[in-house]
Formats: structure tokens, C-alpha cells, sequence
């Protein structure tokens, strides 16, 4: 199974992708509304803001546990900071 | 063909070594336990822990990450499957039960550990949170279940969860403090949480 460049979700079904489009790299997730991918800093705030709302962490922990999750993903390996 | 037989060969040894890595460390303690214990357990030689794991804290980072992949793997399957709140709950325990003598190590000596492993750690529980949530707003849609915040929803069934194994030893000495429990706590959870 394909899994989200971007955020390591799997992709199974044709609306996972971006646009519903299966030759896609990334998720519906982690695509804007024009189908493009999200940069570093916009995944890095939504992912955030994800943990945020499903545990109710605080920012700074929330942040450190998103971009330690992005440097492992294929699309953001070469650019994070860490 | 050599080179696929080779790499096959080498996952299989990844995979091992990660078992017997997650058995040591529920049996033993995570910080207690050293890699020589878990190349022991194995049957390899130290050497081979590290040609797979670089550091210490690389196996144990791939430890909670395989845990995390098969407990969030299983709960997915159950949300593109429609099932109910309740059965996702239970699965979570189920997946738990499978993992509980790591897990109740992880979480007890969870701040003693590396911050990589916390934030692998804290991903997971956003995971699990996130399709617990899913299950729960159809419910609500159907005004089966109380309107709460996801964290809140989450925070409260993980939070009795929590309390039962970190406290293992007192409401159940020997054996799964979940194996024993989990109905009880599903059905109380559940209870507390329909309208
Ligand atoms: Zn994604």
C-alpha cells in the first residue's frame, strides 16, 4: 500500500489522495485546494494543530512530536531542522 | 535474486530482533534492559543488534514505532469498515493486551527516556485519538453519544486505561490487569459517554 510522502498515512482508497487521484505521492490531508502539496510550514502547523485537537497537548510539545514525525518522511527528510 | 534473498533475510532478522527487543524490554524494564541482553535473547551476536539498530535508542524508537504501526494498522481497518465506536475501543484494548507488559513499561518510564521516544510516543496517541475520534462523531451524528472534545474523549477512556496498568500491580497481581478488566472499563466508558 502507497503511504503519504508527506505524513506516512496509508493510502488506500482513491479518496485518500490528493484530489482523488491515486498517482499522487501525498493525502487529501496534506494537499491544498488547488491539488498541490502543503509546504514544510503549513504541514508543520496542521500537524500541530492535529495533536493539539486529539490529545489537547500543549503547543510546544505538540510541535516538537510534528516535526520529529516530519524528519522521517520522505518529503521533508533533506529540510528539517532538527 | 541473491540481493532480494539477502535483504529478505535481513528484514527477517530486523523483525526478530525487534520481537525479542520488545519482550525484554516488557519483562525486564526499558532502561534496565542492555542490548547484550536482547542479542543474548536472540541468539545473534552484539554486533548484529547494532548492524540493524545504529544506537540503543534507534531500537527502541523502531519498538514503539512497530507497536504503534500494528495498533493504528488494525483500528484503520475498523474505520474503513464502518464499525462502531464500542468495537474500535475494544480493539484498542485488544491491541494493547498484545503489547501490555512493553507498553505498561513505556508509559511508566515513558520521562525517563529519550525525547525521540516521546515524540514517536505522542504520534501514536494522536493516531489512535484521531480514528477513536472518527467513530465517535457518527455516533454523535446519530445522537447516540454526548457532544465532547476529541482530547476530552480521548484523555478520559485513555486515562482509565492508563490508571489500571500503571497501578497494575494492585488491581491485579499476577497476570493482564487488561485481560481482566476491559469489559468492565468498555462498559463504564461507554456508559459515561451515551446519551
Ligand atoms: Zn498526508
Amino acid at each position: 500500500m502507497k503511504q503519504c510522502i508527506a505524513c506516512g498515512m496509508p493510502m488506500k482508497n482513491p479518496e485518500d489522495f490528493a484530489m482523488g487521484d491515486s498517482a499522487k505521492e501525498y493525502c487529501r490531508y496534506c494537499s491544498r485546494p488547488d491539488g498541490t502539496m502543503q509546504s514544510y510550514d503549513e504541514k508543520l502547523n496542521s500537524l500541530t494543530t492535529f495533536i493539539i485537537k486529539t490529545q489537547g497537548l500543549e503547543e510546544k510539545a505538540a510541535n516538537l512530536a510534528a516535526k520529529s514525525m516530519m524528519t522521517k518522511l520522505p518529503a521533508w527528510k533533506r529540510q528539517s531542522p532538527i | 535474486m541473491l540481493k532480494n534473498k539477502r535483504q529478505q533475510q535481513k528484514n527477517l532478522t530486523r523483525k526478530h530482533l525487534l520481537e525479542i527487543a520488545i519482550k525484554q524490554f516488557g519483562e525486564t524494564g526499558i532502561l534496565a534492559t542492555r542490548t547484550a541482553d536482547i542479542a543474548k535473547h536472540a541468539n545473534v551476536s552484539h554486533g548484529t543488534v547494532f548492524a540493524h539498530f545504529s544506537t540503543q535508542e534507534d531500537l527502541l524508537t523502531a519498538a514503539v514505532e512497530e507497536f504503534g504501526s500494528q495498533i493504528t494498522q488494525r483500528l484503520h481497518e475498523l474505520i474503513d469498515t464502518n464499525s462502531s465506536l464500542s468495537k474500535i475501543l475494544d480493539a484498542h484494548i485488544t491491541g494493547l493486551i498484545e503489547f501490555e507488559p512493553f507498553y505498561t513499561r513505556l508509559i511508566i518510564e515513558r520521562r525517563l527516556l529519550p525525547a525521540n521516544v516521546t515524540n514517536t510516543y505522542v504520534m501514536i496517541q494522536s493516531t489512535i485519538s484521531f480514528h477513536i475520534g472518527i467513530a465517535a462523531q457518527k455516533e454523535l451524528d446519530q445522537g447516540i453519544v454526548r457532544k465532547l472534545p476529541v482530547h476530552l474523549l480521548y484523555n478520559t477512556w485513555i486515562g482509565l486505561i492508563h490508571y489500571y496498568i500503571t497501578n497494575g500491580d494492585l488491581f491485579c497481581s499476577s497476570g493482564s490487569v487488561l485481560k481482566r478488566y476491559r469489559h468492565e472499563l468498555l462498559q463504564h466508558y461507554i456508559d459515561l459517554i451515551t446519551i
